[in-house]
């Protein structure tokens, strides 16, 4: 699995809109569908622990990105589906977009890991995976152990990657991008939460999804290389060793699940990028039509009274 | 006086620039990075950017509150 990846790949997509939809996509959208897959499914990886009684899954990789199991909320096809209710619930474009963008990135991102993603769910149910770090989450080891796996490994080169897209699109985290793309795209949504909060409350909040990917990234390698105390192979170690080869770290077992030759999964990864993004495009104005006949129904529909 | 107007938002809070925005920023991150080392329950996505919104909501208003009655 990935970690602060997740968290600034959100920032990246906003950083990276087509043209045409720069300052008209929902950043709560994008947030929402980036997150959407690992709320659906992650609670129930690491389980809870009552009594002395674990409550989880017995295989978490199973559960998590295999099928049977949740594995299917990691894939575009699910975002599709989901993408499609909330259209046709709410007619909003800024957010439908921004929603798939933001799950389809998520999906797209964890086929780096040695369990992959149900890519081309629900036409082929394999795994699709680039191995390239050892997916670690194990009912013995909990969150700990994957996350000293995760920030040893080139999991870690991840979450650097990310920030550094998102830095090299610095711009994405100023007030003036705020105030001139973010707020008009969700204005409702801002205006809502501004009730409670004061202006660097809500730059604050919009920020906040990066600050938290950055600390944790700070955080969980600190703690994984400085403060705990593994014992690896009968020998008692300062900090996890790192180890940045291929579907590293040595020192765990890789999970994996029956997948497809890891060669053809980067470009079937980007080609699926391209084909979002490419329907998306076409889709924009057709959209925009649609939700301005939704509201234009709605302002002439007749008032109901009492 | 116009830029002490423009400095408020629309609730009349102060808005943060420069130096004090930075510092702000940085203390909600040390502070998080150092209690979540040893307080790993702190490491999830509601904790996380709620500590750097009461930080950054809190903190000026708090240290505005603090130099007030110092003047006093």
């Amino acid at each position: 699995m990935s970690w602060a990846a997740h968290q600034f790949e959100v920032y990246a997509v906003q950083a990276h809109l087509p043209k045409k939809m720069r300052g008209k996509v929902s950043f709560w959208g994008i947030w929402l569908g980036d997150f959407m897959p690992d709320f659906l499914s992650k609670f129930w990886v690491y389980g809870i622990t009552v009594n002395g009684r674990h409550y989880g899954s017995s295989v978490p990789h199973q559960w998590h990105r295999g099928f049977p199991g949740m594995g299917l909320t990691h894939t575009v096809f699910v975002g599709i589906v989901f993408t499609l209710f909330l259209w046709l619930w709410k007619r909003n474009r800024a957010f439908a977009v921004g929603y798939l963008l933001g799950y389809a990135a998520h999906a797209l991102t964890d086929v780096n890991d040695s369990v992959g993603t149900v890519l081309l769910f629900p036409f082929w149910w394999v795994n699709w995976t680039v191995q390239t770090w050892a997916y670690a989450a194990t009912v013995e080891g909990g969150k700990y152990l994957d996350a000293a796996a995760y920030y040893s490994s080139l999991g870690l080169v991840m979450d650097v990657f990310w920030l550094v897209v998102v830095l090299a699109s610095w711009r994405v985290l100023t007030r003036d991008y705020w105030r001139t793309q973010i707020v008009p795209a969700d204005a409702r949504t801002w205006a809502w939460i501004g009730k409670v909060l004061p202006e660097r409350g809500l730059l604050a909040l919009y920020r906040a999804t990066f600050f938290y990917g950055l600390c944790r990234m700070i955080s969980w390698t600190t703690w994984a290389h400085l403060i705990a105390e593994p014992v690896i192979d009968g020998v008692k170690r300062r900090g996890y060793p790192f180890d940045l080869s291929w579907t590293g770290p040595w020192w765990i077992t890789a999970r994996s699940l029956p997948h497809v030759n890891p060669w053809v999964v980067l470009p079937a990864t980007l080609a699926i990028l391209a084909g979002v993004y490419w329907a998306l495009i076409r889709l924009w104005e057709p959209m925009g039509r649609a939700e301005a006949e939704r509201r234009a129904e709605r302002t002439t529909s007749p008032t109901r009274t009492g | 006086m116009t830029a002490e107007v423009e400095d408020l938002d629309h609730r009349g809070s102060r808005r943060l620039a420069g130096a004090e925005e930075v510092f702000w920023y940085l203390f909600a991150a040390v502070t998080y990075v150092v209690a979540s080392i040893w307080q790993k329950f702190l490491l999830n996505w509601i904790i996380g950017p709620l500590w750097l919104v009461a930080v950054v909501v809190i903190g000026p208003a708090v240290w505005d509150r603090l130099r007030r009655g110092s003047r006093r």
